[in-house]
């Protein structure tokens, strides 16, 4: 348990992989880290206070900012620009649905961009809609549902798209505890049907430890030697979890726990 | 919208709003009448103005000259305000564009179209011609500003998901840019349509002899007072009709575009 880089992974051939990356903005450095891997299939999550650069990873995860120093590679290949192999979601989904579509219009956007015959169209969204529960919601536009409703239906373009790596940024964050709590049970499920690699940004411990295979945590100000990436650890309990019973397992307290620690002190 | 309370308190809201124009009128219709039977050639009371107003629609002289007036303030519309679509979309999404073009257009853009009249005199002569190419340069520019700005307002985490789904950058405009910003184009076109009839009517005051403007302007110099004011109003009414057109046109847009559901 005590690896001499703490993010490095075990697996052989690694699906994504950091390598000694330094992200600058404005002239100053807001990611620098030396190696992260992550296995096809896995999912990973990244915690960490305000401003540490969670963010910033997962855009240059996206292709959508290149670092300053090193690479970012996905399978084996050079990350310059997004792909559709990759999708997105947003914490803020009223900024990241159109306003003017329905909801259908929304997922068939994913399927407009990649050039999908349109005879196929139907069949995809009622696909896509269907993993997420929003079957019924079709012919609703973005306004008349719920936030965690229209989180769904982004996350259900993102599906549509058929990416091998979703890339989550606090997706959950601006919902309500229940709506949350269903929406992360859904989220691993489809991770794990449709073995998607996931790379899920958040500031809630709990809700990292409960769906990740890994938990990262990120450090504010890395400067030459002190890299972004304080901590990695391995959450070994089995899925599906439950909310109850996995948030009272001792093997979760103790991640917890240990995560906890790690964080107060990091700040100190 | 409440519809049933909207609708119960309608006699009241129409009185409300229609009162003070109602007074102000009433008074015009007083101040007129003892200034006629003073013998003043100047003023016509609203009544006599309704009179000659009707009376030109019966014997058809009133059409000719408002179609007249319509048709080159539309086309004129059409043309700048299309063409101010289009640069305002371009200088919108390109910064350089916008850098490499702003001082002509700051130079440009001040001078009153009337102003060019003389010019475009020469140019086309009287006619359909002059008074559509002014009303084209005079709201090529405010559309151009407001398309340029709502442009550079679309929301830029909608762009970049356009870049994370791969659309290309025309699929971008047409499917991302132009759809956001439908509804301030049509403000736009409402601001527009004002200044359209404004400058037409201006330039067939200023000189050119056809449509409304110009014959107000007979009617004045004709000593024909309740004609004068009669067209005046018609003016006014036109402009009206068109405004509350355009609201309308605007809020069922908006209701399809999931804007106010």
């Amino acid at each position: 348990m005590s690896a001499p880089d703490p993010a490095a992974g075990q697996p052989a051939e690694p699906f994504l992989r950091f390598d000694r990356v330094a992200i600058r903005l404005g002239g100053k450095d807001v990611v620098s880290l030396a190696r992260l891997d992550v296995a096809r299939g896995e999912f990973v999550c990244i915690v960490g206070p305000s401003g540490c650069g969670k963010t910033t990873l997962l855009r240059a995860a996206a292709g959508l900012l290149r670092p300053a120093e090193g690479e970012v590679r996905r399978n084996g290949r050079l990350i310059t620009e997004p792909s559709r192999e990759m999708a997105m979601v947003f914490q803020d989904y009223g900024r990241a649905l159109l306003p003017w579509r329905t909801v259908d219009g929304n997922v068939a956007l994913a399927l407009e961009a990649a050039g999908t015959p349109r005879t196929e169209w139907p069949g995809r969204i009622a696909d896509a809609l269907r993993k997420v529960g929003l079957q019924a919601h079709g012919q609703h536009f973005p306004a008349q549902l719920s936030g965690g409703m229209q989180q769904r239906a982004q996350i259900a373009r993102c599906l549509a798209q058929r990416p091998t790596l979703m890339l989550l940024d606090e997706p959950f964050g601006a919902l309500d505890a229940i709506t949350r709590q269903g929406l992360q049970d859904e989220l691993a499920r489809l991770a794990r049907e449709q073995g998607l690699t996931v790379l899920f940004v958040t500031h809630d411990l709990e809700e990292a430890i409960y769906l990740g295979d890994r938990v990262i945590a990120m450090r504010t100000n890395p400067g030459p030697g002190r890299p972004s990436l304080a901590r990695a650890i391995e959450v070994p309990i089995d899925r599906p979890r439950h909310q109850l019973a996995t948030r009272e397992d001792p093997t979760f307290l103790r991640l917890r726990r240990e995560l906890f620690d790690h964080i107060e002190r990091g700040h100190a | 919208m409440p519809e049933p309370r909207g609708s119960r308190r309608w006699p009241w809201r129409t009185l409300r709003a229609t009162a003070f124009p109602l007074l102000l009128l009433g008074l015009f219709e007083a101040t007129a009448r003892r200034a006629a039977a003073l013998g003043s050639e100047v003023l016509a009371p609203p009544s006599a103005a309704l009179r000659a107003l009707a009376q030109a629609a019966l014997d058809g002289s009133l059409w000719p000259a408002t179609g007249f007036t319509l048709g080159a303030a539309a086309l004129g519309l059409l043309l700048g305000a299309g063409l101010g679509t289009l640069a305002g979309v371009t200088l919108g999404l390109s910064a350089r564009a916008s850098r490499a073009t702003f001082l002509s257009i700051e130079l440009l853009r001040p001078l009153p179209s009337v102003a060019l009249l003389p010019l475009a005199m020469l140019v086309f002569g009287f006619g359909t011609g002059l008074e559509t190419s002014l009303v084209a340069f005079g709201t090529f520019w405010p559309q151009l500003l407001l398309i340029q700005a709502a442009v550079r307002r679309v929301d830029p985490q909608l762009l970049e998901l356009g870049r994370l789904l791969g659309l290309s950058t025309a699929q971008r405009i047409r499917k991302i840019v132009l759809p956001a910003i439908v509804p301030r184009v049509f403000t736009a076109l409402r601001l527009g349509m004002g200044f359209a009839l404004v400058i037409a009517v201006t330039v067939e005051l200023a000189g050119n002899p056809h449509g409304m403007g110009y014959a107000m302007l007979l009617a004045q110099q004709s000593l024909a007072p309740a004609m004068m004011i009669g067209w005046l109003a018609w003016i006014g009414v036109i402009g009206v009709l068109l405004n509350t057109t355009m609201l309308r046109l605007q809020r069922a847009l908006d209701r399809r575009m999931g804007v106010a559901v």
